[in-house]
């Protein structure tokens, strides 16, 4: 690697800290100007176990993890074992030489790494509580790679402040910072690593996580009523919107079951107030009844799904994408509904803002769909611009409109364009049930033939108020390629960073990513397919789905295939070792 | 004034001719009427079950949600707009059956809701098949030999999960019943109305007549409803001219919404087209 391009990963046992270790010079990389991603790797368990914290710097944007990296932070011998042959030529091990056995590791197959052993737990002891170990790695990386001190600093100030006591516990972290940075400085004075960083700083930039940035986009919109069970990976959105609802004046309720969760969300989203709620694949088993209900009903609300390894418990803390099918058809009968999958931050953003927009103006539930990776990744990118975001609610009537009305408003009333207007309880000539059972315009339960299939067609045309460029796919890489690379989700950034690696060897290959899936982008999907010399699609999950489905709508079959199903996210060398296999 | 009138639409009634739901929609309406509420101002949620057409029969708003579900749909209209009087209906399959959870949870939370359960101890839509009020040896179609089980005893869940105020009336009691309806209405919290509810076309046991014998008013009795031990006593009484029908207990605590002081001008009505999220940015430079 060598000037400001880094990886690094720090390993331990679960409660030793090293997202900690992770975060911190992710922040301090972030401050001196630099691009990073990070991304975890952890078991369903609070203590033991192993966890791994992984990040990448760099000037240029960093979308995604790599095979290799050079530096590897071991607080449990573990950690080595496990992770040392990941190491570049020449790359360090930095642990804690004061775990028992950890010498002893057998690295004998690479003679070229450096070992630096730094009293960790010793060190933090002397501070008064084992706790500062992690900390104490922090400064000795911050030693070797040469992190800006002051900006290290301004990390530790703010991760601490708002924590209790933080006065002390600041300075006792600052000081395990400096134990861990001197005591690399003094005892391997003659050690010339590789690896520098510099201060590069030119612009602000955020750094954060897919369910932060899905979150923010979702205050945004005006979300304004949230349940939710907690569920890997979708928790972290539960606290987000839990930890703003008194600044942004939400209701957020962590309900007893995601059965409850969905039908209070079709009670709430009938009031007007945008309405969401986040989890994963076995909370949607629950909600898929009441799913249909706002799609029969026509209640606008966001269901965000963050998939894992399934079926069932699956790995639960491991990534997949094998719940595209099952977001598509869950719950009985047919009804139209969105589905975006975001393939970065920014799309977690902007897309879940937009989706309140179209769910409004569609008047049916819509669906994020993400996954582990995307979810509890952080990587920077450009402070969000929201100057050009307008709320839209579609036919949601206002009180002035509703006073007006010289008669009845009907609800389901059968229109041109497929949507009705919408009024709300406290209105005045609109009263009408929100009904999970077939009806008349005016919500009466009915059995009629001609008013089922009018109101069956009705839903289906409100689709067409959504046009095709508003849900494109997002086309990258050059128009004319030997190769075209189909994927949706959170494969993007591993995508985009193989193409890097391809374009350096002459490897002419463009991508299609499919962010919106319903509706679906016929047109331009076909049209690309049809003009590419040669497709690969991409997918973590066995059987294809995107792929089955590009099928059914366009009658096209991607022949080549990269499909991953281990719960680990596809590396970009894996992407790039296939297209040079299909080309 | 709002008259019984305003609350009657044109909907066909699709119960049975003598169902005991007539008189429950009935009181119903007539609570509202009593305490001048604007059927614009009110949202009636059902589930599914011969109840659950109750909201397509009085003409406020309404949400008919699916089986089991109402307290959960009704809590999400309440807890979005508070300004609003929310009436949960359902039936005892639906609230002590499979929606077991939500009302226990409600009762716990004391949502500001009314909840008026249609208990014909029967799960009538279905045609016949035992609930989980069914006294323990009951025949019905799913139960040939008898319901093996014992009763749901929906008064006592309800004291034990801390409820404040909680209620039994009888359809065959209307003047008593609506009385019930107005006070849970007025009651600051979630507020159990149970209702004996014959159903003519599938429960020969729990009739008008058996339970026009059987029932007592509390409040014609030397009863008060200020203590919860005494309320479970009451709540364990059932039997030949030995069922207490009124309120079995009521207590003021604060409800769910008056913690949420922020939700109180209701988020369904927050304007949300210039929301500023810089400051939730700032953690991330
Ligand atoms: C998920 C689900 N399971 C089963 C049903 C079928 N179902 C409709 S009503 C009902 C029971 C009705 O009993 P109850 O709640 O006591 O209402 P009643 O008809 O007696 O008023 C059942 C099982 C359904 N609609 N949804
Ligand atoms: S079946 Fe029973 S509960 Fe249903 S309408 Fe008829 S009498 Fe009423
Ligand atoms: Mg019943």
């Amino acid at each position: 690697m060598g000037i400001n391009k880094i990886a690094l990963k720090a390993g331990g046992p679960a409660g030793a800290g090293v997202f900690t270790i992770g975060a911190m010079i992710a922040r301090t990389l972030q401050k001196m100007g630099l691009q990073v991603f990070y991304t975890a790797d952890y078991p369903s368990l609070i203590k033991g176990g192993h966890n791994a914290c992984y990040l990448r710097a760099e000037q240029e944007e960093v979308h995604s993890q790599l095979q290799i990296i050079d530096v590897l932070v071991a607080v449990d011998a573990q950690s080595i074992e496990k992770h040392y042959k990941e190491l570049t030529e020449n790359g360090a091990v930095i642990y804690d030489s004061d775990v028992r056995g950890i010498d002893k590791v057998d690295t004998s197959e690479r003679k070229d790494i450096v070992m630096i052993p730094v009293p960790m737990t010793k060190t933090a002891r002397e501070l008064g509580d084992k706790i500062y170990r992690n900390v104490v790695a922090v400064g000795a990386v911050a030693a070797l790679i040469q992190l800006d001190r002051k900006k290290l600093e301004m990390t530790l100030e703010k991760h601490f402040s708002g924590k209790k006591k933080d006065s002390n516990i600041i300075e006792a972290n600052k000081s395990a910072v400096k134990k861990g940075h001197d005591y690399v400085k003094e005892n391997f004075k003659d050690l010339d690593f590789k690896v520098k960083m510099e201060d590069k700083y030119k612009e602000e930039s955020i750094l954060l996580t897919g369910n932060d940035a899905c979150s923010i986009g979702a205050i945004k919109a005006g979300c304004k009523f949230v349940s939710e069970y907690p569920m890997t990976p979708s928790s972290s959105i539960l606290h987000f919107m839990a930890s703003n609802e008194e600044k942004y004046k939400i209701v957020v309720k962590h309900a007893e079951s995601e059965i409850a969760v969905i039908n209070m969300l079709c009670g709430s989203a009938m009031t007007g107030a945008r309405s969401m709620t986040a989890t994963s694949g076995g909370g949607f088993a629950l909600m898929s009844e009441g799913f249909g209900m706002a799609g029969l009903s026509e209640t606008p609300f966001v269901v965000i799904q963050s998939q894992r390894t399934g079926p069932s418990t699956g790995i639960p803390t491991y990534t997949e994408q094998s719940d595209l099918r099952f977001m598509i058809h869950a719950s009985q009968g047919e009804f139209p509904r969105l589905l975006c999958a975001p393939g970065d931050v920014d799309e977690c953003f902007y897309e879940t803002f937009k989706m309140f927009n179209l769910t409004d103006r569609v008047q049916t539930p819509g669906i994020i769909l993400i996954d582990k990776h995307i979810s509890a990744s952080a990587k920077t990118t450009k402070p969000f611009d929201t100057s050009k975001l307008k709320i839209e609610r579609g036919k949601l009537m206002t009180m002035e409109q509703m006073e007006k009305a010289k008669e009845k408003v009907l609800r389901y009333k059968i229109t041109e364009d497929g949507i009705s207007p919408r009024p709300v309880p406290g209105q005045p000539n609109g009263r009408y049930v929100s009904t999970s059972y077939e009806h008349w315009e005016d919500s009466f339960t009915t059995e009629d033939s001609q008013m089922r299939i009018a109101q069956v067609d009705k839903r289906d045309r409100k689709m067409l108020n959504i046009k095709e460029e508003e849900i494109a796919p997002v086309m990258i890489g050059p128009d004319n390629a030997d190769l075209t690379i189909v994927s949706w989700g959170s494969n993007k950034g591993m995508i985009q960073q193989a193409m890097k690696f391809l374009k350096n060897e002459g490897i002419n290959v463009n991508f299609m990513h499919v962010l919106w899936i319903l509706p679906f982008p016929v047109k331009k999907v076909t049209e690309v397919l049809s003009k590419a010399k040669k497709v690969l699609i991409v997918e973590q999950n066995k059987y294809g789905q995107l792929r089955g489905l590009i099928r059914e709508l366009t009658g096209i079959l991607i022949e080549n295939t990269l499909f991953k199903y281990d719960g680990r996210p596809i590396d970009p060398e894996e992407i790039c070792h296939k297209v040079k296999e299909v080309m | 004034m709002t008259s019984i009138k305003d609350l009657d639409n044109a909907n066909v009634i699709q119960w049975c001719p003598g169902c005991g739901d007539f008189p429950i929609l009935t009181a119903i309406k007539q609570a509202i009427s009593e305490l001048g509420l604007n059927p614009k101002d009110v949202v009636v949620v059902s589930g599914i079950g011969c109840s659950g057409k109750t909201p397509h029969y009085i003409n406020t708003y309404g949400v008919e949600s699916i089986h089991g579900r109402p307290v959960a749909a009704a809590t999400g209209v309440h807890l979005a707009n508070p300004n609003l009087t929310v009436i949960a209906v359902g039936g005892d399959g639906d609230g002590y059956g499979i929606g077991l959870n939500h009302f226990v949870q409600a009762v716990r939370r004391n949502v500001n809701i009314t909840y008026v359960v249609m208990n014909n101890h029967i799960y009538a839509l279905t045609k016949g098949q035992t609930s989980p009020t069914s006294l323990k040896g009951t025949k019905t179609k799913s139960t040939p030999h008898g319901a093996i089980e014992h009763p749901v005893n929906p008064m006592a869940l309800a004291l034990a999960a801390d409820g404040t105020f909680v209620a039994r009336g009888f359809s065959g009691n209307l003047k008593h019943l609506a009385g019930l309806i107005k006070k849970g209405i007025t009651h600051n919290g979630f507020a159990l109305v149970d209702v004996l509810q014959p159903c003519v076309s599938w429960n020969h046991e729990q009739t008008y007549e058996f339970l026009t014998e059987n029932t007592y008013e509390l409040e014609k009795s030397k009863y008060k409803p200020d203590n919860r031990d005494k309320a479970f006593e009451k709540a364990r009484e059932w039997g030949l001219k030995k069922i207490p029908i009124g309120l079995f207990y009521e207590e003021k605590q604060p409800s769910y919404a008056d913690q949420l002081p922020w939700a109180k001008p209701p988020v369904a009505l927050d304007p949300i087209d210039d929301i500023d999220i810089k400051p939730l940015l700032e953690k991330y430079y």
